[in-house]
């Protein structure tokens, strides 16, 4: 009889064993998220009222920033939007930290490829902003340049411009997510690829009018433009 | 029937003969082809619950030459906004509604005032000025109209008469206050008869001819609430968020435009709307705070164009005003009997002292702080301070009325 | 300050000269064609007005690689004391060429001042090198008024083409007119005649490492003159006429050069020209007369297309800068037929005075907001030009004037909005 009661009973102990184990950590993670949360929102607190001290809102008014955020339906003040990303962020944080102290081996893993994939995150931004900017600075330059030499089609080179720009920026970002790197090296290669091939196409075959109007425009231009204009602005 | 008399130093529109709406109608469609017309409406929520709203969606609803309506809605919760969008749904032109309350524009309003724009209080001025910037920020009409949301006989012809002067590209004029009689079976209107008609003249008595005074006098009704304008006017003129916004705009009006670009026109033969109570005591009530701001919104024109305002002005100004005052009482008694309408003579004569009391409490509050009265920036000024705004207001407006 | 080391042959002649009353500056580069007459000038105009007087001659070169130098030796006389400099110029100026065809100029006129500075002259005058009208009353004109007068900076003024000097015409002299309240007509003239004071003080500058020494020194030392309350005067000096205009001068880099230097100034000398309203005349020196000047042809179709392209291509950019009011009226000047455009000078005040606040509160990169500007100046060029052509110099003073008028009027809304 005390045979059959340990055969039900020592499994039984065994998980209670296990779980006896596993307790300490489980607890550890529900301290650590519990805390974090805690401390995320103090942090959010004075994030917040340094931003107001600062007068940030007014700022990101008058920098455009805020239009910006209600462009895409986003009506929160922007030092409570601030305080919103920096708040999730440090959740995400805590979770993964706390996930971590469950100090399960699969779990574990996760987080380790969870932050080194982190870095490749903040690059990613900071091509895309910083391409932005280039791109936009590039475009505006060659549209400036464009219309004081009196090219006609001064907005549709620059925006052309743009548009090829960014398509190299943005598989420059989704490179460095590794978002399906083959795939995105792939259809870049095409788009370009076709791209350069379409404008070769069109200027050489099927816009050979269109491209011939240009032409003797660009010419007829210069020929007025040689001809007379002796002005002195200077 | 009226005469065809031009008073004043502005242009006076009768209504002469029998004028007919198609024909009306019909030019306005033309010129907005080239002048598109914007329609303002300051409402409240509760004016949606009177007898007048109904009235005007309907006529609005055959009104064929407007290119946009905004109506913005003061006082009004999410539930009676979508209330009020199946009200105005019987209207083909496309309508806006300006949601004040609403999470948005309330974050628009924050927006202005955290950066030192002071937009006033919540009142027809500051509604009627979120508009033309909402009119602004979507580029599309060169003329904005805006008559109240009160108007109990509320007719087509109403509206093509305040909107065919500055329509009509041939006229040359800015701006258009719309004129009628205050009339039914006795005659209403006591703040322009008794406040602003007589204060006017009295002034006129005591400072002698002045341009400003002789503009203001030309209107025959310059609180009235309906008038028409370019909409270049809305972003250059800064007008009062007070009861002083009627008197405020035609100061602005005259301030930035020669007078021969301004007119008035007679809207309707007879017109009704809410009345307001007297309240002879409490001032921040009723009449007694509209003359105030009245008041102050003329001193303040007169100041700025150069009229020194001393104690002994105002002492002569409140007995110069009582009499005139009490004369025009008799020349309303006389109007009033041979067409047979009643007439208060005491209720009037109590009018009249209320009145006299505001302007001194008025008088005293200039003196102390003559620069305190309450004008909304222009929207030249506001996109020059916070770029973007115009786009935010557009945003906003548009994703409510989704 | 002296930071710039000069070489030792150098060194040792101002060692010599020890001190000279004028020293008469020609910064150079490439101007064979014409330096030789200027130098004549300058000589013979020094020998007729001021033989008891010592000048030196300096030539700062910016490298030629025609006879200029050779030309300069030649032409002086040996009795004449002349100082021959190259001034330095950092290898990118050779590959940038601004639009005075000298790279550096403003490296050029720092040197000549550290000479006049060495040999504590009294007069200091620099002159354009490629100039055919220059004459020896010139030298007169601009020294007396300096040495004899008591004026610390003598600008330039010139009978020009009704049709030249539009940069001048329609931005910079009512600009600064309106700014600093000096009726100053060419302040960007190229031909000075300063007080040793004054050159001093312009060393004391430290600019000569940013764009307004290298390309905007001619307005940075009349404005300077001016702000810094300098006695400031202007002699008329007749007919300016260069040498052959370099055809592939592009008009958008000149105005980036001008008025970029322009408004850069404003920027330093803010609280200077803020509380100033109205203008007051400047003394002229000089006897003026009219000049007999060639004609000049004008394309105003070619203008106008410009003017419309960009109409057509920067709308988004001018509705930035200018606000939608007064681009929706740049825009109703786009739908005139060409004999009827006209672009008001109110409209052009509100214009410039935009691009000056959008500058000033640095929403564009500098380049790409002035280079923006090139189809709207051409716009008003072609409308003036249409305006003026059958006017007389008089009647075309007076539409200047009243364009002047139009910018100290407006200046209330520069002031108000420039925080």
């Amino acid at each position: 009889m005390t045979d059959f009661l340990n055969l039900i009973l020592e499994p039984l102990q065994e998980v209670f064993a296990k779980f006896r184990t596993f307790m300490p950590n489980l607890l550890a993670m529900l301290v650590i998220l519990s805390m974090g949360i805690l401390a995320a929102r103090v942090l959010r607190a004075v994030l917040v009222r340094f931003l107001m001290a600062i007068k940030f809102d007014s700022w990101s008014d008058r920098m455009g920033v805020t239009t910006l955020l209600r462009k895409g339906d986003l009506w929160a003040k922007p030092s409570l939007a601030l305080g919103a990303i920096f708040f999730w962020s440090l959740i995400i944080l805590v979770l993964m930290t706390g996930l971590s102290a469950l100090k399960v081996h699969a779990i574990d893993q996760l987080v380790e490829q969870f932050f080194l994939y982190l870095p490749r995150v903040f690059s990613a931004v900071l091509i895309l902003i910083i391409g932005y900017v280039f791109a936009g600075f590039v475009s505006r330059a060659v549209l400036i340049a464009a219309v004081n030499s009196g090219y006609h089609y001064a907005k549709l080179l620059a925006e052309a411009l743009r548009l090829l720009l960014t398509i190299l920026i943005l598989a420059m970002v989704l490179e460095q997510l590794q978002v399906a790197p083959g795939i995105v090296l792939a259809a870049f290669s095409i788009v370009f690829g076709g791209i350069v091939i379409a404008l070769a196409i069109s200027f050489g075959v099927a816009g050979i009018d269109a491209a011939k109007r240009m032409i003797e425009r660009e010419t007829a231009e210069k020929h007025a433009k040689d001809t007379k204009d002796d002005i002195e602005h200077l | 029937m009226s005469d065809f008399y031009q008073t004043g130093i502005i242009t006076t529109l009768h209504k002469l003969g029998t004028p007919s709406l198609e024909r009306l109608e019909a030019e306005i469609r033309e010129f907005s082809k080239k002048r598109p017309v914007a329609l303002v409406l300051p409402a409240l929520y509760s004016e949606f619950e009177g007898p007048a709203m109904q009235g005007i969606v309907r006529k609005l609803a055959k009104v064929n030459y407007l290119k946009e309506i905004v109506l913005v809605l003061d006082k009004a919760s999410e539930k009676d906004f979508h209330r009020v969008r199946e009200f105005m749904s019987p209207i083909a032109t496309e309508v806006k509604i300006v949601h004040n309350d609403g999470k948005r524009i309330t974050e628009i309003y924050e927006t202005l005032a955290r950066n030192g724009l002071d937009v006033g209080q919540r009142g027809k001025g500051r509604s009627a000025w979120l508009a033309y910037g909402y009119v602004l920020a979507r580029g599309q009409s060169d003329v904005i109209a805006l008559h109240d949301c009160d108007i109990v006989n509320y007719s087509r012809e109403l509206l093509a008469r305040l909107c065919y002067p500055v329509a009509n590209p041939n006229l040359n004029y800015v701006f258009c206050k719309g004129f009628y009689s205050r009339v039914t079976n006795k005659m209403y209107g006591r703040v322009t008869r008794l406040l602003v008609t007589p204060l006017i003249r009295s002034m006129q008595q005591l400072i002698g001819q002045h341009g400003f005074l002789m503009f203001l006098d030309s209107f025959r009704y310059p609180l009235s609430g309906e008038f028409c304008m370019v909409t270049d006017l809305a972003r250059v003129n800064r007008i009062p968020w007070d009861w002083g916004l009627e008197v405020g705009s035609l100061a602005e009006v005259y301030r930035n435009f020669s007078p021969r670009r301004v007119c008035q026109v007679d809207i309707a033969e007879t017109y009704e709307h809410k009345h307001q109570p007297l309240s002879a005591d409490d001032a921040g009530k009723g009449l007694m705070k509209m003359t105030i701001d009245i008041c102050k919104s003329i001193f303040r024109t007169l100041a700025s164009e150069g009229v020194v305002f001393s104690e002994g002005l105002f002492k002569s100004l409140s007995v110069s005003y009582l009499r005139t005052a009490e004369d025009a009482i008799m020349k309303y008694e006389a109007d009033a009997a041979i067409n047979g309408l009643e007439f208060d003579r005491h209720s009037e004569a109590q009018a009249v002292e209320a009145f006299t009391r505001a302007i001194s409490q008025a008088s005293q509050v200039f003196m102390e702080n003559p620069m305190g009265t309450p004008l909304i920036p222009n929207w030249n000024r506001v996109t020059s301070a916070i770029p973007g705004i115009l786009e935010m207001l557009k945003k906003a407006a548009d994703e409510d009325n989704k | 300050m002296k930071t710039v080391a000069f070489r030792k042959d150098v060194q040792e002649q101002l060692e010599r000269i020890q001190q000279a009353d004028i020293v008469v500056g020609i910064p150079s580069f490439n101007n064979a064609r014409t330096i030789g007459h200027v130098v004549r000038a300058i000589q013979a105009g020094i020998a007729k007005y001021f033989p008891d007087r010592k000048c030196v001659l300096v030539n700062s070169d910016g490298g030629s690689v025609d006879d200029t130098l050779e030309i300069v030796r030649r032409t002086s006389i040996e009795d004449y004391a002349s100082i021959h400099l190259h001034h330095r110029v950092e290898p990118m100026f050779k590959i940038a060429t601004p639009y005075s065809g000298i790279p550096g100029k403003g490296s050029a006129f720092r040197t000549i001042f550290e000479v006049a500075e060495a040999l504590d002259a009294k007069v200091c005058v620099v002159v354009d090198s490629d100039l055919r009208s220059i004459t020896p009353e010139w030298i007169e004109l601009l020294v007396k008024p300096v040495l004899e007068d008591g004026y610390d900076y003598a600008a330039p003024l010139y009978h020009r083409h009704k049709y030249d000097g539009t940069i001048t015409n329609s931005i910079v002299y009512p600009l600064t007119r309106a700014l600093y309240g000096k009726r100053v007509r060419q302040p960007i003239g190229g031909d000075f005649g300063f007080s040793g004071k004054l050159a001093k003080f312009y060393l004391t500058k430290d600019v000569w490492q940013t764009d307004v020494a290298r390309f905007g020194i001619d307005i940075w030392m009349t404005t300077t003159a001016i702000a810094n309350r300098y006695k400031v005067t202007q002699s008329f000096l007749g007919a300016k006429i260069h040498d052959a205009k370099d055809p592939s001068a592009d008009l958008s880099a000149m105005l980036y050069q001008v008025v970029g230097a322009t408004f850069e100034l404003m920027e330093t000398y803010d609280d200077i020209w803020k509380p100033v309203r109205g203008s007051e005349p400047v003394t002229t020196f000089g006897f003026e007369y009219t000049v007999g000047l060639e004609q000049v042809n004008v394309n105003t179709g070619r203008m106008l297309n410009i003017f419309r392209e960009g109409l057509k291509n920067l709308s988004k950019i001018w509705t930035d800068i200018l606000g939608a009011g007064d681009f929706g009226e740049v825009e109703r000047l786009g739908a005139l037929q060409d004999r009827n455009f006209r672009f008001p000078p109110g409209l052009w005040t509100r214009v410039i005075y935009d691009y000056a606040i959008t500058f000033h509160k640095k929403k564009l990169p500098k380049e790409h907001l002035i280079k923006s500007l090139t189809p709207l100046y051409l716009g008003r060029t072609a409308s003036f030009i249409m305006e003026v052509e059958q006017m007389g110099q008089e009647e075309v003073e007076g539409e200047i004037e009243k364009l002047c008028t139009e910018f100290e009027y407006n200046k209330e809304y520069l002031v108000t909005s420039w925080k």
